[in-house]
């Protein structure tokens, strides 16, 4: 089997499923226990807040543990909410998860304004746009880090001096879920106050995430409780994942001159398809700056990307249509539709994502696989 | 005194000579049902009697998806000797209830020293007297209190109504083609019903249908399994005939054509089964492929009955029943099944066969439908 759908989840590391099972078998105390073995629990997770914190350029009182990218995104947008007083307005990108997304739209609810920042034919969101939309009654703006479906990487850093310059109380969310730990972030030097990560996407444990949130920036907590994590998210420490995310984040980091091996192979495969008729890139070219290094999105012409990603099922080849989390839904990508392509284009994507445990000589068997998949069924279309 | 399960049978009483035949099967299925409930079931007055469950409500679940029972009521069992003990029980279970209310009773054992009458007007009256906020209406009670004196006397208050229909197994067996839309589930639930044993047909045309869409399938085949038992679903790889279809065929007929495939693949495996007909989800006029012509001409092909229960049904009273039965939700699901995928832009809807006919020369369908049984993968669900 060829795997090929990191960006949906990917396999956690040997090293992270051996320290969870030891964590359960032997250090499964409490760690907001008394006694000795819950404090050296203790000093374990914080181990990991602190290995977070540097990744993301911030102090490890920063690192906040949640379920997950959803709940870190809705504790960001809702604790930002929660606490305003007069309504105002919240600026997302029109291409967020729909866990940033379903959340503004409830702000929405709450009463107070969601503006929509477009984006171009690349899928990156428009600066210009971002500046006109951004005053001195925003509250939040949220933006992505890497795009799930496209794999462009968002100008944050310039929309957070943008939003600055117009309105110093502003916060800036980003939602790192695709990025963390495969794309740079520098908190501080960016002007993020608030960034989402979540670990099964980077080797590690489901179920497990954080919401880094900049030093002296309030958030009203959506979950209360025994008053962990400084009483903004209550809930026993899952130390397990915990422990499971701190090792994934070690091995990515030991690991890191491969991320240079990810951009390799995405390049290899989109060369290797971009010989094949009518096989279109989306978004970015793969070797410009701004296109992540593991995800690519391609269309078929005349065959949907759903008879696609089964008939690569047949061949041992897992992809995804679009992103995992919409796919179930069965309609086109807004995304790809604002990036200007047509329904039938839109219809026949397929999105590939890469992960550390993907080997060169995969993409080769891939790309050869899909361009022979190609030829095959585009034969054999609707009149 | 003991809780048990008071179970009614219906159409079955209308039997004359075989009816001992019907009764077996329905109390062997009754049995079946309960079985993992640790449930003991006999027959006895004309009532079927279910005791020494783990789980009352699950037991009535199960109980009243049997085909065959009518209702289904819980039951307290005591001896019939101390009338008075028998008002205070009746008055204990009407006590937690509101409104109006009668008792009924019935009593076989004629040596009993009350008639029915005077079991309801004593019964009636300890209840007025003890439960003082319920009223007695005759005509339109909300609760009726059932005191049956047999072996023992049986008090029940609540009726719940089941499936009806006949014991499974007592009608043949029929193949039903299950595509994974609203219909088809419901045709073969009606046709089920009658007791007719049902397996199933499932056209799988990988990779333009997806795993979920086969998933979808075998989990609607298991939710009709808790009425009628153990299914077996055979998987037919269907793609090779539609792309020939496609290729070699006027557009305008492909559907129709795809149809009497697999009316025609369907016929084997209902042979190889046991079967004596078809079931499908068809209702006339409903799409393309469903007008009278169209039928007619899949009917050519099948050299069995072909049953087709919700043809006069209207698609929002397919889709009520298919939420009764519990099937809608599954149904629902997005996944493409293998009749929409291939759909013509403008297919025929007054076809002529002779045209169908001459355009399934082109195709060899003998090696075309032996590589599809041969393909066909057979789970068994329930």
């Amino acid at each position: 089997m060829i795997y090929l759908d990191n960006s949906a989840t990917t396999r956690p590391f040997d090293s992270v499923i051996e320290t969870m099972a030891r964590c359960m078998r032997e250090t499964y105390f409490n760690a907001s226990a008394a006694y000795r073995p819950a404090v050296e629990v203790e000093r374990a997770i914080r181990a990991c807040r602190q290995a977070i914190a540097a990744q993301v350029g911030a102090q490890e009182e920063e690192v906040y543990f949640t379920s997950g990218g959803t709940e870190s995104d809705n504790l960001a947008i809702l604790g930002v909410a929660s606490l305003l007083r007069q309504p105002a307005n919240f600026v997302c990108s029109a291409i967020e998860h729909p866990a940033v997304l379903e959340t503004i739209r409830r702000v929405e609810s709450m009463g107070h304004e969601v503006r929509v920042m477009p984006i171009n034919r690349f899928g990156v969101v428009d600066l210009e746009a971002c500046a006109s939309l951004i005053d001195e009654h925003t509250a939040l703006v949220s933006c992505m880090q890497v795009s799930n479906e496209t794999g462009a990487i968002q100008p944050v850093e310039q929309i957070a001096r943008l939003a600055r310059a117009k309105n110093k109380n502003v916060r800036v969310h980003v939602d790192g879920v695709q990025g963390f730990m495969r794309v740079p972030m520098q908190m501080e030097r960016m002007g993020v106050d608030l960034y989402s990560l979540s670990g099964h996407k980077i080797h590690g444990p489901k179920g497990i995430g954080a919401l880094v949130v900049k030093k002296g920036v309030r958030l009203a907590p959506q979950m209360t409780g025994g008053g962990q994590e400084k009483n903004l998210r209550s809930g026993t420490y899952d130390s397990p994942a915990i422990l499971g995310l701190h090792q994934a984040v070690l091995e990515m980091g030991q690991r890191r001159a491969e991320i240079d091996r990810l951009r390799a192979m995405k390049a290899r495969l989109w060369s290797q398809l971009a010989k094949a008729e009518g096989v279109r890139l989306n978004g970015l070219p793969v070797d410009d700056p701004c296109s992540a290094p593991h995800v690519l999105s391609v269309s078929f012409e005349g065959v949907r990307g759903e008879v696609m990603r089964n008939a690569l099922e047949g061949a041992g080849i897992l992809v995804s249509t679009g992103s995992a989390c919409a796919s179930h839904k069965q309609k086109v990508s807004a995304t790809l539709r604002a990036m200007g392509l047509s329904t039938e284009q839109a219809d026949g994507t397929i999105r590939i994502s890469l992960g550390m445990m993907n080997t060169m000589e995969e993409m080769d068997e891939a790309a050869a696989q899909m361009i022979a998949l190609h030829k095959q069924l585009q034969a054999f279309r609707r009149r | 005194m003991r809780e048990l399960l008071l179970v009614r049978y219906g159409e079955v009483f209308l039997k004359g000579q075989n009816r001992p035949f019907f009764l077996r099967k329905l109390v062997d299925h009754v049995r079946e049902a309960v079985s993992g409930l640790g449930g003991r079931v006999w027959l006895s007055d004309g009532r079927i009697y279910v005791s020494d469950f783990t789980d009352m409500q699950a037991c009535i679940r199960r109980v009243t998806r049997v085909f065959g029972v009518h209702s289904v009521s819980p039951a307290v069992e005591m001896e019939k000797d101390n009338f008075e003990a028998i008002c205070e029980q009746a008055a204990r279970m009407m006590a937690p209830l509101q409104g109006t209310f009668k008792v009924l009773a019935r009593r076989s054992d004629k040596r009993y020293p009350l008639d029915s009458p005077a079991i309801m007007r004593e019964a009636g009256g300890y209840i007025l007297e003890h439960v003082p906020h319920l009223q007695v209406d005759v005509n339109h009670p909300d609760h009726e209190m059932m005191i049956e004196i047999r072996s023992h006397a049986y008090l029940s208050v609540e009726k719940i109504m089941a499936v009806g229909g006949m014991p499974m197994g007592t009608n043949g067996k029929a193949c039903l083609l299950l595509s994974g839309g609203i219909d088809s589930p419901v045709a073969g639930f009606m046709i089920a019903k009658r007791g007719v044993e049902i397996c199933c047909v499932h056209y799988h045309s990988f990779p333009y249908t997806s795993e979920r869409a086969r998933e979808k399938v075998l989990e609607l085949a298991r939710e009709l399994s808790d009425y009628c038992g153990k299914i077996r679903v055979h998987v037919v790889p269907f793609t090779e005939i539609q792309m020939q279809i496609h290729e070699k065929c006027p557009e305008n007929y492909t559907t129709l054509i795809m149809r009497r495939y697999m009316m025609r693949i369907a016929e084997r495996i209902a042979r190889e089964e046991g079967a004596q007909a078809l079931i499908t989800g068809e209702s006339v006029g409903q799409v393309a492929s469903q007008t009278m012509e169209a039928l007619g001409c899949t009917d050519e092909v099948v050299g069995m009955p072909v049953f087709r229960p919700v043809i006069g049904m209207d698609k929002s009273e397919i889709i009520e029943r298919a939420e009764q039965i519990g099937t809608f939700a599954t149904s629902s699901l997005p996944y493409e099944d293998c009749c929409t995928i291939f759909t013509p832009k403008h297919p025929a809807t007054h076809p002529r066969v002779e045209l169908i006919r001459k355009a399934e020369e082109k195709l060899d369908s003998q090696t075309l439908i032996e590589a599809a049984l041969d393909g066909t993968e057979v789970v068994e669900l329930g």
